[in-house]
């Protein structure tokens, strides 16, 4: 009791304080609303007192508590979350130092650890792990209900230690699969000479992303005699990553001007972000390939330069996460922190890619029409995901979306023929044919 | 600027909120102090208050603090056990009124012959056998829809509706022409027990505890058991399988047919002061009739409380699987000033040895598969199966003997009924004896 009440006594008189001074000076129309939130929070209270009293355990409270704001976060969409004291600290020493891994983008779906990409090059690839697999188990252990963080911490380890996973794919049997854990080297632009055109394909926007196109650029311009006659630029299955290496990645292709903003609540939170002037790749034919696993970064360099006119994009509709999560450290971060959602992502031309992703110029399927509708799981179809506001405002934007759902359905896919070998990659070979013969600059006069 | 300080204000004031009325509400906090303990919630309120009020600025799209809470609340009480929630006034002031409109059906037990809907039975005191319904009757059409073609579900669908209000079903009689019959629907209590003579041994199906007229029923069905043998009940099945529970209190008195006295179960809170404690009354129907019951990982709850009761008090034999394991019990808290209430695990229930049922069930005395061993361990759902279920700290007894599993023959036809053919078995030689003292020694009370 002694060491309660002055706690108690202390925090209440601050607030005091504060509430007396809101009655002078704050505008009469917003007490009902102070009334509201005083309300709610004396419920959640409340609801923890008797938690506390009456379950029929102990609890922690500070779990308790931790679980609330777990599920008050949860509850905003799929991308917010509570970053808890250890899972912040972890969070800055993974960026930084190294250790062994599989070399996998993840992320929890489901209460299930889900592998959003393998990455180019490591165990997770060489092992035909894919994109959209689950991990049920690692190293025969359940992972159910397991925290992210907990399970990438478990996956990582020395290089050269192996380690079994088990994989839950749709419509097989589970299968575990064991790899030898690498320093991953995140080497993220790769480029090659295809049919005498430049083959760029960026897996994740790192922060050697830009540097890794210049050179590619450089040396792909070497390998062709001085002059690329194309560039295809590859954004198949990259997750995104870094805001402004996507802008610098854009500024290779665009002579400054806008590429991308991003919009928050209030017009004053509105961030332009402006290409640097000067174009690295001026005057080089390009398309981008995207699918339904381009995301992020990787669809706010699709719709610049779709929007600004600058290339083809070819392939089929990006994933539509075009939402910005700030980490707000929360004293410091002894508290841990916060990943909110505070902003969209705007095209130039000011559409917004959340939840509708960017569609292509040109729709090329990667796999053969078998007349089943292959449902590829995009932004939208995440439970409780924010809508993108230039659908969702009223009955004009209701009108708005029975439209796009009328032209997606009209939408003419160029499927391979049935037996066409995946490998052989239908939606590159459709790319270097367009920049070979003849039609690029029709098509793109005619794009958008 | 005014938003600004606005916030602060209130980033302020919510920590005092919540402090305050935490303090006011936790008799742990006021009555008895836990300084490291009190401190650390506290300062874990202040971080949801920061967490709160950095939601509500920040947020890329604005939210009420309604909403934030109620997500808030979720968390905290669906991170408890997978039986524990939070309802929001308007979801609790439905589930209220869920129970006070109840619905109502006419009375009769169908299945499907020949693509059309038979009546297999009328029950006598129901709506559809006042109108003249009977069983062998067919019913050809609901409301005027046809229901030849329609699965059986669609058709009681159909025929289901708010007590009070009346329905035309059209009834096809032996050698009369169909005929359209209203039936004002009531809230009619299905059969709450199937019984029947079983190779000389008496026979009940308890298919759900969810009905006040159980006991009743049961006792009922005993005697009309007693008339059919003409003479004592030489034994007698209880068939609790897949029987998912129901009210407490006819647990109680289901399992004092057959018990003089004594206490059935315990449910306990976190404290010994929340401890009640279920008694039998006094007298038994058949103190000398052999009894086995009959369980799988589908009966649950009051079930397992019946199981567990006959099983520690040394009255019956249980044979099948083990049991789901749902032995908690949940409390509707209505939070009086804001409309909305919390569904909360307060206690535990026990047997009568003093064991716990919660997330391990009633292990049987002997273990009988339902279908022919196929080499494979096939993972049951049970309450241990669900995410963050509440644990139960013994762990002894509580996996199932594999070896010790008693199998069908591989070439078993499924319309037989094994478990039920080794509880005969049991019946019907001295291994009914065995099984009795062996239990004798595994269940011994406090």
């Amino acid at each position: 009791m002694k060491y309660v009440l002055p706690t108690l006594g202390a925090v209440a008189a601050v607030a005091l304080f504060a509430f007396s001074s809101s009655n002078q000076t704050a505008i009469a129309v917003e007490r009902p609303s102070y009334d509201e939130t005083f309300q709610q929070l004396e419920l959640f209270a409340d609801v923890l007192a008797r938690v506390r009293s009456d379950y029929v355990v102990d609890v922690n409270d500070g779990e308790l508590i931790e679980d609330a704001i777990n599920g008050m976060l949860q509850s905003l969409d799929p991308h917010s979350s509570y970053v808890n004291p250890d899972e912040f600290r972890d969070l800055q020493v993974s960026t930084s130092g190294e250790y062994g891994g599989l070399g996998m983008e993840v992320t929890t779906e489901e209460g299930f650890v889900k592998i959003i990409t393998p990455i180019d090059d490591t165990p997770a690839k060489r092992a035909g792990v894919k994109a959209g697999d689950y991990i049920t188990e690692i190293e025969g252990e359940s992972i159910m209900g397991v925290s992210l963080s907990d399970a990438v911490k478990r996956m990582r380890g020395k290089p050269g230690e192996p380690i079994t996973i088990t994989i839950a794919r749709e419509d097989e049997e589970q299968m575990e699969i064991t790899m030898v854990r690498e320093v991953i080297k995140r080497q993220v632009v790769k480029y090659e000479v295809k049919d005498g055109m430049g083959y760029i394909r960026i897996s994740q926007f790192n922060e050697k992303a830009d540097e890794g196109l210049a050179a590619a650029v450089t040396s792909l311009k070497k390998e062709l005699g001085g002059k690329i006659p194309g560039i295809v630029l590859d954004l198949r299955g990259n997750p995104g990553g870094l805001l402004d290496q996507s802008v610098k990645v854009s500024s290779a292709f665009l002579d400054g001007g806008e590429v991308v903003s991003t919009r928050g609540r209030t017009a004053s939170d509105t961030e332009r972000y402006n290409g640097e002037r000067g174009e690295l790749a001026k005057g080089i034919p390009l398309v981008i390939l995207i699918d339904g696993a381009s995301a992020s970064a990787s669809e706010i360099v699709a719709g610049a330069v779709q929007d600004r006119g600058r290339g083809l994009l070819v392939g089929m509709t990006s994933f539509g996460k075009g939402s910005v999560q700030s980490v707000i450290p929360l004293r410091g971060g002894r508290d841990g922190a916060l990943r909110l959602t505070t902003q969209r992502y705007y095209t130039p031309s000011g559409r917004s890619i959340q939840g509708t992703g960017i569609d292509p110029d040109i729709y090329v399927s990667a796999i053969p029409d078998d007349g089943k509708e292959h449902k590829i799981r995009r932004e939208a179809d995440l439970p409780n995901t924010i809508p993108n506001e230039d659908a969702s405002e009223d009955g004009a934007g209701a009108e708005d979306e029975s439209k796009t759902e009328e032209v997606v359905a009209d939408v003419m896919i160029d499927y391979p023929p049935e037996g066409f070998e995946i490998e052989d990659d239908y939606q590159l070979q459709k790319a270097i044919e367009i920049l070979k013969n003849g039609t690029y600059p029709n098509l793109l006069a005619n794009a958008g | 600027m005014h938003s600004g300080f606005k916030t602060h204000l209130k980033r302020g004031a919510a920590i005092a909120v919540l402090a305050t009325s935490f303090a006011l509400w936790s008799p742990t906090l006021s009555a008895k102090p836990q300084p490291e303990e009190d401190k650390e919630a506290l300062a874990r309120l202040e971080l949801f208050a920061d967490v709160f009020s950095r939601v509500r600025e920040q947020y890329v799209e604005e939210v009420t603090d309604k909403e934030l809470i109620e997500a808030a609340l979720n968390g905290a009480l669906a991170s408890l056990d997978p039986h524990s929630a939070y309802s929001p006034p308007a979801e609790f002031k439905e589930q209220r009124e869920a129970v006070k409109r109840e619905y109502g059906g006419l009375g009769i037990e169908v299945t499907t012959e020949a693509g059309l809907v038979k009546v297999n039975h009328a029950i006598e005191d129901g709506p559809a056998y006042a109108a003249g319904i009977r069983g062998g009757d067919y019913i050809t059409a609901v409301a005027g829809v046809k229901t030849r073609g329609k699965s059986l579900d669609d058709a009681v669908e159909g025929m289901r509706g708010l007590a009070g209000d009346p329905i035309t079903v059209t009834v096809l009689s032996e050698g009369q022409a169909p005929r359209d019959i209203v039936v004002v629907r009531q809230v009619v209590r299905g059969r709450a027990v199937r019984h029947r003579v079983e190779n000389g041994l008496g026979y009940v199906f308890i298919e759900t505890f969810n009905n006040t007229k159980l006991t009743d029923d049961l006792t009922k069905a005993l005697k009309s058991i007693e008339r059919d043998l003409g003479g004592a009940i030489p034994g007698l099945i209880i068939d609790m399988r897949s029987n998912r529970g129901g009210l407490l209190d006819q647990s109680v008195s289901v399992s004092g047919l057959f018990m003089d006295g004594g206490e059935v179960l315990s449910a306990r809170g976190r404290t010994a002061a929340d401890t009640e404690r279920y008694h039998a009354e006094d007298g038994e129907l058949y103190p000398n009739m052999p009894i086995v019951v009959l369980v799988n990982s589908g009966s649950a709850s009051a079930a397992e409380i019946v199981a567990g009761a006959l099983q520690d008090r040394g009255r019956a034999v249980v044979i099948g699987r083990r049991t789901f394991g749902k032995g908690s019990v949940q409390s509707v808290i209505p939070l009086i000033k804001h409309g909305g209430a919390l569904r909360m695990t307060t206690q535990r229930y026990y047997t009568p040895s003093g064991q716990s049922i919660q997330g391990r069930g009633i292990m049987p005395d002997m273990l009988v598969a339902i279908a022919p061993d196929t080499g494979e361990i096939r993972k049951r759902f049970r309450e241990d199966s669900l995410p963050n279920s509440l644990l139960n700290p013994d762990d002894t007894d509580y996996k199932e003997d594999h070896d010790a599993i008693i199998y069908p023959p591989e070439d078993w036809s499924t319309s037989k009924d094994f478990q039920l053919e080794k509880a005969i078995e049991v019946l019907k030689t001295s291994k009914h004896r065995t099984l009795l003292t062996e239990q004798s020694s595994r269940y011994k009370f406090p």
